[in-house]
């Protein structure tokens, strides 16, 4: 299944009042890979971003997930087909263990309006979230509450709620946001292991730290597409070269 | 027989207006307070009751109405200002329901202290005798003292309008209903313009009790109904909204007056009605921006 | 950090309160039941004991809303109101048996709800406790001006059930204990439909919901409807109150769809503890127990009940029964 397209968009904008966010953007992401968003403060990444796991809808333009157009559906929907995001401030159930997190997400892809039997006769979420929490390193944190974890815990947590939801598409955003170097190099060694098995979307604002393990990069720039390509032509493109050599001048 | 459908019309739709206008003040307030604190208040309805009680205590010791025009938003405004700095403030930070649990609360403790005071039982208050009587307006004659509600009103909003538009105080206050952040961007000490909006909004809900008065009369409870009815005007201008709170008023008004002349027994409820097509076709009100909602 | 130096200090005797704490958690639905069994041996008058009863399911329907969810309503009363009136037309204009106008009851409630809700649930935050008060207000007015079903302002008179027919027992509903016992009998079971609720998938997913709306709808979770499911599951508890309501009073008053007592729920609610099992009752029992002593000395017992519950949102937001629980934590 490598190399077909998972996710594509035709031609997508966002308006924000009289605020082009982002302007007529097209590409499409291969299946089984990791791409990479980059781009400087204000390129339109998020806004990108959000429009890709359904958290806006595009003011133009089309989303298709597996062939399937999906533009305008709301977000829950495109949960449960499979795409799934984390957030780039971290979004948690903060008052619920870490374990109880990674369990609810999971239950929502079996059951969310059955009122009647115990939770905890789900066995199967429990086993699950407990291997998930395992999996991130998180095995030890597993009752305490998520507002009481470190930072890089946290972070970490976010990717488990993430991977509960078993995304065929997992959308990250700047996961490593506010980690030290060593938490950093961690992060990025539990990416490249998910996307052994599923697709990863990245967003980063730092193009040094994605080069090495994305095998695609898309750049943004004032909303628009500026480039494409493997990471080796990035890194020798010329546009792209002079919009970040640009940034580093302020 | 047509020209008296079509006076009888006209008077009901001037009679809307007066009523509108006092939706419309109460509103205002309600949405002044809200846009700039994001404080729901509970307690505007008491307020309003409140403005009324003190108004009929000043006319009762002698203190003419005009003076008690004066005197009783001032009175209702600085109260506004103590329960600001005292109650709310330390509420600030801690949810969007405890301000309003708290106003709540209050409104509870108002109702029955006006009961201590002045009884159960309400009382009626005499139209000052300059404005007794009716003028004809066109349509038919009119009560003077209704012209006079709409007329307050209109200098009201005047005032309002000039104090926001030219003032630098009015700037701030624009500037923060749209955006707080950029308030807090300027550095302007924003904890002593909520006090202060606060202040005008209850300020505001007082005056309408007084103008209320001599057409109602006055009880303890006559702030309950009236808040939901505030909030009716509030859902349906659009929250925040000024411009939505002066329209939708008079808008509920006159839905008000025009189904009691055609259906009395529904007249209460029309509004509500108004409001859920209001809900259903635009949730965040006429002049509401959708941002506010999520 | 704060966990970690809490249990190396504490006292026996705070150990001891945890254990029972959270033994009370895991049982907490028997520990009422028995609780309810024995309470009338204590209570002074049984009137107020079945009075406690019946408003603290009210707050605890409401409970579900606002602790659980996190969405605070002002407008219960409807559900409530609803409740008995529809309890009390099945009795009084249709001479239905107790059971079958105790299930009408429920219905009103949920159909309030779901009438309610469906609007109400197309504003969100802070405009929820303002559009649920002003559509509650309109069912006040609905059902004040349908005065040959509701008696209007006098209130529907005359829902008289004498005795209760159950399995070839005829129980003495005039007797006052039989007359608890027997509304005890369906709160109890209430109190097990919401433990079990709490304990099932919906009631994590209602807690997450609460606890961050964004995570919620990232993880697949339709948050409107899940709002709406529990407005509906709120009206069936606040309904069952309302529908016992009207066979205790044998008369079902216009201010129970009143303003006030949407403000009473509410109260309750955050005197007890809101968002917990047992603080809704707590807060019933301490809200109608202070009316009761206080209405001894003066009329005005509602200055003191304002003022306690204005001193709670200030200085104790979780409420009696959500603080004792926190003091045993840390």
């Amino acid at each position: 299944m490598s190399g077909d397209i998972i996710l594509r968009t035709h031609n997508v904008s966002k308006r924000f009042g009289r605020l082009n966010a982002l302007n007529g953007v097209s590409a499409e992401f291969r299946r089984n890979v990791i791409t990479s968003i980059i781009g400087p403060n204000g390129a339109g990444k998020s806004t990108y971003f959000n429009l890709l796991c359904g958290a806006l809808r595009p003011s133009s333009g089309r989303i298709e997930f597996e062939g399937r157009d999906v533009t305008g559906l709301p977000q829950h929907r495109f949960a449960h087909m499979g795409i799934v995001k984390s957030f780039q401030i971290t979004t948690l159930f903060p008052q619920l263990s870490a374990h109880e997190n990674v369990r609810l997400a999971a239950q929502t892809r079996v059951t969310v309006f059955d009122m009647w039997r115990p939770r905890a006769s789900l066995k199967m979420l429990n086993e699950q979230a407990d291997f998930i929490l395992e999996r991130v390193g998180l095995g030890h944190r597993r009752d305490r509450p998520a507002a009481l974890l470190a930072h890089g815990e946290q972070r970490a947590l976010e990717i488990a709620v993430a991977l509960a939801s078993e995304p065929k598409l997992l959308l990250l955003d700047e996961p490593t946001a506010g980690m030290s170097p060593q938490e950093t190099r961690e992060m990025m060694d539990l990416i490249v292991r998910l996307a052994a098995e599923r697709t990863i979307i990245l967003v980063e604002h730092k193009m040094k730290l994605v080069l090495g393990i994305s095998d695609w990069l898309i750049v943004l720039h004032h909303g628009e597409l500026l480039a494409e390509g493997a990471p080796d032509d990035i890194k020798r493109n010329e546009l792209v070269k002079r919009v970040y050599l640009g940034q580093r001048d302020h | 027989m047509a020209d008296l459908t079509l006076q009888l019309l006209g008077l009901q739709l001037f009679t809307g207006i007066a009523l509108g206008a006092l939706y419309v003040l109460l509103a205002i307030g309600l949405s002044l307070i809200f846009g700039m604190l994001t404080v729901v208040n509970f307690a505007h309805g008491a307020f309003y009751m409140l403005g009324a009680y003190v108004g009929l205590w000043l006319l009762m010791h002698g203190v003419n109405f005009w003076t008690a025009l004066i005197l009783v938003p001032l009175a209702i405004g600085a109260l506004g200002l103590l329960v600001e700095r005292t109650l709310i403030r330390p509420l600030y930070g801690r949810g969007l329901d405890y301000p309003l649990l708290l106003t709540f609360g209050l409104s509870y403790m108002i109702v029955e202290l006006v009961r201590v005071f002045f009884g159960n039982t309400g009382y009626p208050v005499d139209t000052p005798d300059v404005l007794q009587g009716a003028v004809d307006i066109g349509v038919g004659y009119f009560p003077l003292y209704r012209l006079f509600v709409i007329a307050a009103t209109v200098v009201v909003l005047v005032g309002l309008w000039l104090f926001l538009e030219r003032t630098s105080f009015g700037l701030i206050v624009r500037a923060g209903a749209r955006d707080p952040e950029i308030v807090r961007i300027l550095g302007v000490n924003i904890a002593r313009v909520w006090l202060i909006v606060f202040g005008i909004g209850t300020g505001l809900a007082g005056l309408a009790g007084l103008l209320a008065a001599p057409l109602q009369g006055v009880i303890p409870e006559m702030g309950g109904p009236i808040l939901a009815e505030s909030f009716v005007v509030t859902v349906v201008g659009g929250m925040g909204s000024l411009l939505g709170a002066v329209v939708a008023g008079l808008l509920v008004g006159v839905v008000v007056s025009m189904t009691s002349l055609f259906a009395p027994e529904m007249s209460r409820v029309a509004i509500f009605a108004l409001m859920a097509i209001v809900l259903l076709l635009r949730p965040q009100g006429f002049f509401g921006r959708a941002g506010l909602m999520s | 950090m704060l966990l970690g130096s809490a249990t190396s200090v504490a006292p026996d005797t705070s150990e001891r309160m945890r254990g029972f704490l959270s033994f009370a958690q895991r049982r907490r639905a028997w520990l009422a039941a028995l609780f309810l069994i024995l309470f009338p041996l204590v209570a002074p008058f049984k009137a107020l004991a079945a009075m406690i009863l019946i408003y603290g399911l009210y707050a605890l329907g409401f409970n579900i809303l606002f602790g659980y969810l996190g969405l605070l309503s002002f407008g219960h009363s409807a559900l409530f109101g609803t409740g008995a009136y529809f309890c009390g037309i099945a009795i009084t204009h249709f001479g239905l048996p107790w059971w079958a106008a105790l299930a009408l009851g429920v219905l009103g409630g949920v159909l309030a709800a779901a009438a309610i809700g469906a609007l109400a649930i197309r504003t969100l935050g802070i405009y929820f406790a303002m559009v649920t008060l002003a559509l509650s207000q309109c069912l006040y007015y609905l059902f004040y001006e349908a005065t040959d079903w509701t008696g209007g302002e006098n209130g529907l008179t005359g829902v008289n059930v004498k005795t209760i027919n159950l399995f070839g027992f005829h129980l003495d509903f005039v007797n006052p204990i039989v007359h608890y016992y027997v509304i005890a009998a369906f709160v109890i079971v209430a109190l097990f439909a919401l433990s079990r609720i709490l304990a099932s998938p919906f009631g994590a997913v209602i807690e997450g919901v609460r606890e961050s709306e964004a995570r919620a709808r990232a993880s697949g979770i339709d948050v409107a409807r899940v709002r709406f499911v529990t407005f509906v599951v709120s009206g069936a508890f606040c309904g069952l109150a309302g529908a016992l309501l009207a066979l205790h009073l044998s008369i079902v008053p216009i201010e129970t769809m009143h303003y006030d007592t949407s403000g009473l729920a509410v109260m309750m609610c955050l005197l007890g503890g809101m968002g917990t099992f047992f603080g809704p009752f707590i807060g019933a029992a301490i809200f109608l127990l202070l009316e009761n002593l206080v209405s001894l000395y003066t009329v005005h017992w509602q200055l003191i009940v304002g003022a306690a519950f204005i001193a709670c949102v200030l200085f104790f937001p979780r409420g009696v029964w959500g603080t004792i629980l926190q003091r045993s934590r840390t």
